[in-house]
């Protein structure tokens, strides 16, 4: 939670906390760290510390955004389809399929070349590449949630289908869409590093992303770089994806008293 | 009980006539041409004719309609075409790369599978523990890895740093062993791509059957079975994990279809030859006809994995059975 | 029985008495094909390596410049329309038949019937091939060819008559007997190609026994593997950033050389503002292409010549330098009323329209984004706004150069794009580029218009001698650096690195590089 804080108000706050501006070649490129360059230059010769610090508004908003949108509409149709059934059921289903079916790389190129490189743009892509995955165990999870006694005895009470949809199957599908979730923001961020890597994004845009696709690119690997160029935006990843987990950890505990430890209180 | 099957059976033949037509569409819809590929670099200098002339060998000059209808009436035949790039039969291109591909991904599939839920089950077995915090954070850690930065640190460390593996390809190249130093040299091959494609499998597994697990923990029967005083390794094992694997077995069925085009990435890091690479590099020079091979060859893939998990849910769950 | 065993071991890694290296691992980048003519797939290092295996009758120099090869004694008419050839005697195929004028007949004529990008332009001004017995040779061309040496004479591998008589589809043709140094011995699609010497060939043993190209797509994996050792070359130059990492290698040798391969900002002329020379010059001014050589190529490379044609080439004239200057550009588009009009930070035309371009560049070279960032800021501190969009290759193209020909017309403002190295070293290169007939003008994807260039072009493809040449060339780079119909941004160096402990033997050829047949066979004795 402090770690996705401190990060958002880095975001928050870019343009005060970096040294440089990360769009100007402020030094030689390729310098290691040193007293002006905390994390050195890069390949043109602007500091890497101000790239990440500013690159954190990207990185952070399309992977909280495009996550967002994939695990909604893949909570909507896992529950629909599993709760529901019948034809609801078969026609999401095929379409969770068809979109599982296509390969994800020539798909993911295909929408990226056609929408173009910018940031919504980037955002839809990740969400359409990712909601079926979701859905498919969400429904799954709905599945056998459904086959409880106190969904079967709410139906039985007449309770409508959307009150107990609600209600008793989404709370209890909900944990399961916040571990979607999490693995969806990682994966959303990634993703945004893929497309940038792939020259799908917008390698022009400063992200986490983009600064290790240059990294990559400008054989950060090979020399000693790697060590102030590909893991700290390496970490800044990691820890948002931790900071998302650990939410998500807590909250479990929060929306589903069932789980808590030593439970089984209901 | 035969009406549920035929109709399953209607629903995947739509999906794979769909599929077809996708096929077909997908590679055409992407921007740009093949001629590049087919001409080779100089194609700036060819006159209009022989630009014609070209794109006729290939089919590609006919209305989009008779070039489908021509595509689709080979398919039925089984005929998968000649790759444009290549000149070589599709069939006989996917079938030198699959053996590698199973290999690679089937085995890290499998290994990533068995490690996710064990480690799993046991982190949600003793949820808040340092077990579980710790399995949690490195899960979280390793998810976060690009796959491709990961082989790249391991090939430094491994590879180029320690010299145990070698860095590239799926054989020494210019040998020809056979026998023992034959599986030697294609295991110290396959064990950096390897380990790579399961640290990366692993942690959504493990995720998902850790949750899975805790749902499961807190249903009444667990309770129930606990208070009956059941051993604790038996309510884990007879209750507990076997109730918490339907999602994990739905993700897996997943993977499977992922199996053949989801380590592309680690397929290029390390040279290795699978439908990955394959596919990857159709796509990049519009190779139609081995997009459209591999593509269907991943959706049949993927549809076999459905209608096997179809027939395998009321196995697992026992839940859904009575249903 | 043991020691036995070892000592067999040791001899067979003992290199050959003969002076012969042993098998040499080159990393390609990518597949190319069952190496024939018709299948490989990359102008370098793809043809360097198929003619080790089929050869043209004539082969390059180290300084790029024709010498005959497959060919004894050679005479032109002095209209320059009848070239009168004769073979050396005694050359064989790797199956054991001799090669005869007869397959050299076959293969012009074949190269016509089967289109293929690279070879059948070539032989379009052929009129007619003639033999006379196994060796002797005459062509006739429609018009004086004053490339005709360089193609199809060094370019056009000749295939064996008795194979490829009666394949109609070369493109699914695989077959690999050549005439060459190296035979095809393995080739596993996706992993690597093995070639092993031709013991009996013509000029002498090759220098090196077996060669042995895995293909490594990645770069960084590449220059790792031979760090490691793992490889002793390969045919991707090193990136700028690594020279020094191998140059402090033990074992390993570093060469740096021109290199052809050009990166231009290319302008739409289409586009109502970008056909007015003022602008584009006032742009060129304010480029500072000596600051992006020492920054993103870090001084492995050369500045952009405003005439394309690199220093190094002899047909570079050097009276068409040029020094961009900042205040030049301000003057320029102050001069032709490009002011700021409703003070929005943008200049506007004197009809108002603000110029706002976009600034389109390939999106998987991160040195070509870098240098499109760079235009994007010079242009902003001009006052010209300019909008960077890196897209996936194929994409570009599509928008660039649609289906590869100029005729198609273009969608985009400015690009930054770049030639090979072999438009480099075409004769008829600035014709290629430039001229307003895009059947003539086949790489003018800017659809630039001069009837100066065109009138210098026709002169060019007429003459036969190189002092003439030479001459058109530098009165046609005069107009490019008046025009600036594009500007060339730089030149990157190819530098190449190689374990020189398995092989030393390399030889550079000027603006591509080290893998080629000079390297390993030849040259032939006079």
């Amino acid at each position: 939670m402090t770690l996705l804080a401190v990060l958002g108000l880095t975001a928050l706050f870019a343009p005060l906390l970096s040294p440089y501006d990360p769009e100007e070649t402020v030094a030689d490129p390729f310098q290691p760290p040193g007293r002006a360059h905390l994390l050195g230059t890069n390949d043109v010769g602007q500091d890497i510390l101000s790239e990440l610090i500013h690159g954190s508004r990207i990185s952070l908003t399309v992977g909280f955004l495009a996550a967002a949108m994939a695990v909604g509409i893949g909570t909507a149709v896992g529950v629909a389809s599993g709760f529901l059934g019948g034809w609801v059921e078969m026609v999401l289903m095929r379409a969770v399929d068809l979109v599982l079916v296509v390969p994800f790389l020539p798909l993911m190129i295909l929408l990226a070349a056609y929408l173009g490189p910018s940031f919504w743009n980037v955002v839809i892509v990740i969400g359409i590449l990712v909601w079926a995955r979701p859905a498919r165990v969400i429904r799954a999870q709905v599945l056998s949630v459904r086959r409880l006694e106190y969904v079967d005895a709410a139906l039985a009470l007449g309770a409508r289908p959307t009150r107990v949809m609600l209600r008793h199957v989404l709370p209890a599908v909900l944990p399961l869409s916040l571990a979607q979730f999490i693995l969806a923001a990682s994966g959303s961020i990634l993703i945004e590093a893929a497309l940038s890597f792939l020259g799908l994004g917008d390698p022009t845009a400063k992200s986490w992303g983009s600064v290790l696709y240059y990294a990559q690119a400008r054989s950060a690997f090979l020399s000693g770089a790697w060590v102030w160029w590909v893991l700290p935006p390496g970490l800044l990843i990691t820890a948002t994806t931790l900071g998302f987990a650990l939410i998500g950890h807590s909250l479990e505990g929060l929306l589903n008293p069932r789980m808590r430890p030593g439970g089984g209180a209901s | 009980m035969w009406r549920f099957f035929a109709a399953k059976g209607a629903q995947y033949l739509l999906v794979i006539l769909l599929t077809v037509v996708l096929n077909f569409a997908l590679p055409r819809m992407m921007p740009g041409s093949p001629l590049l590929f087919l001409a080779g670099e100089e194609v700036g200098f060819l006159s209009p004719e022989q630009r014609h002339q070209l794109r006729a060998l290939h089919g590609l000059d006919e209305p989009q309609w008779r070039q489908f209808l021509a595509y689709a009436s080979n398919l039925a035949r089984g005929r998968l075409g000649y790759s444009f790039q290549r000149g070589r039969p599709i069939s006989q291109m996917i079938g030198e790369r699959l053996p590698y591909t199973l290999l690679l991904a089937g085995t890290a599939l499998v290994l990533a599978t068995l490690l996710g839920v064990i480690l799993g089950a046991a982190a949600a077995w003793r949820r808040g523990s340092g077990l579980d915090l710790g399995s949690l954070g490195l899960a979280m850690l390793l998810e976060s890895v690009p796959s491709f930065w990961l082989g790249m640190i391991l090939i430094g460390v491994f590879a180029s740093g320690l010299g145990w593996f070698p860095i590239f390809g799926a054989g020494t190249p210019g040998i020809s062993p056979a026998g023992w130093p034959l599986i030697v040299d294609r295991a110290r091959h396959l064990a950096l791509p390897l380990a790579t494609l399961t640290i990366a499998t692993t942690p959504g597994v493990y995720l998902i059957m850790r949750y899975s697990m805790l749902a499961v923990l807190g249903e009444q029967y667990i309770a129930t079975a606990r208070a009956k005083g059941a051993p604790e390794l038996a309510v884990l094992r007879r209750h507990a994990v076997r109730n918490a694997l339907l999602p994990v077995a739905t993700v897996f069925m997943l993977n499977l279809g992922f199996v053949a085009s989801g380590a592309t990435i680690v397929e290029t890091v390390f040279s290795y030859p699978g439908i990955g690479r394959l596919l990857y590099e159709a796509v990049l020079s519009r190779d139609y006809p081995v997009i459209q091979g591999t593509f269907l060859m991943i959706t049949a893939c993927v549809i076999g994995a459905n209608i096997v998990s179809d027939l395998l849910y009321p196995l697992i769950d026992p839940r859904v059975r009575e249903g | 029985m043991c020691s036995a065993i070892v000592l067999v071991l040791v001899l067979a890694a003992a290199p050959t008495s003969s002076g012969q290296a042993g098998p040499l691992r080159i990393a390609i980048g990518r597949d190319e094909g069952s190496l024939n003519p018709y299948t490989y797939q990359t102008g370098y290092p793809g043809w360097n390596i198929m003619t080790l295996v089929y050869e043209p009758l004539f082969t390059p120099d180290a300084d790029n410049i024709p010498r005959p090869w497959l060919v004894r004694r050679h005479t032109v008419s002095p209209d320059g329309r009848t070239w009168s050839l004769t073979l050396r005697p005694n050359l064989r195929w790797h199956d054991g038949r001799p090669l005869t004028a007869d397959d050299v007949k076959f293969t012009y004529d074949y190269v016509r019937r089967h289109p293929h990008s690279r070879w059948t332009p070539q032989v379009r001004s052929i009129e007619g091939v003639e033999t006379s017995g196994p060796t002797g040779l005459t062509i006739r061309l429609d018009a004086a060819g004053s490339g005709f040496a360089a193609q199809p004479l060094a370019d056009l591998p000749i295939l064996p008559r008795h194979i490829w008589e009666g394949v109609v589809e070369p493109r699914r043709f695989n077959d690999v007997v050549g005439s060459g140094p190296y035979r095809v011995a393995e080739i596993r699609e996706g992993q690597f190609y093995r070639l092993t010497a031709n013991e009996t060939y013509f000029a002498g043993r090759p220098r090196v026994r077996e060669i042995i190209l895995p293909i490594i797509r990645d770069a960084t994996v590449t220059f790792t593997a031979l760090k490691a050792g793992e490889i002793d070359t390969t045919s991707r130059p090193l990136s700028p950033e690594v020279v020094a990492e191998f140059e402090k290698a033990a074992g390993v040798k570093v060469v740096r050389g021109a290199g052809y391969a050009s990166t231009v900002l290319q302008f739409n002329f289409e586009h109502p503002l970008l056909k007015d020379v003022r602008l584009r010059r006032a742009i060129a001014n304010a480029i500072n292409t000596r600051l992006m050589v020492r920054l993103l190529l870090l001084g492995f490379g050369a500045p952009g010549s405003p005439g394309y044609i690199h220093p190094d080439s002899p047909f570079y004239n050097p009276a068409a330098a040029f020094a961009p200057s900042k205040t030049r550009a301000v003057q320029l588009l102050n001069e032709a009323g490009y002011v700021d009009r409703n003070r929005d930070g943008v200049r506007d035309a004197p009809d108002g329209t603000p110029l706002r371009f976009t600034l389109l560049t390939l999106a998987g070279n991160p040195i070509r984004i870098r240098a499109a960032d760079l235009v994007r800021a010079w242009l902003r501190d001009l006052g010209i706004d300019a909008t960077v969009v890196a897209q996936e290759d194929a994409s570009i193209i599509a928008q660039v150069w649609p289906e590869f020909d100029a005729c198609k017309g273009r969608r985009f403002d400015m690009a930054v794009f770049g030639w090979s190295a072999p438009v480099m070293n075409r004769t008829t290169s600035l014709r290629d580029l430039f001229h307003s007939d895009c059947r003539l003008g086949t790489l003018n994807i800017g659809g630039y218009r001069s009837a100066e260039i065109d009138r210098l072009g026709a002169a060019l493809t007429a003459s036969v001698k190189p002092e003439r040449q030479k001459q058109i060339l530098f009165e046609m780079q005069r107009v490019v650096a008046a025009e600036v119909p594009v500007h060339v941004l730089f030149y990157q160096d190819g530098v190449y690195a190689y374990r020189s402990e398995r092989y030393d033997g390399w030889v550079y050829q000027k603006g591509l590089g080290i893998v080629n047949k000079l390297s390993f066979a030849g040259p032939p004795k006079p």
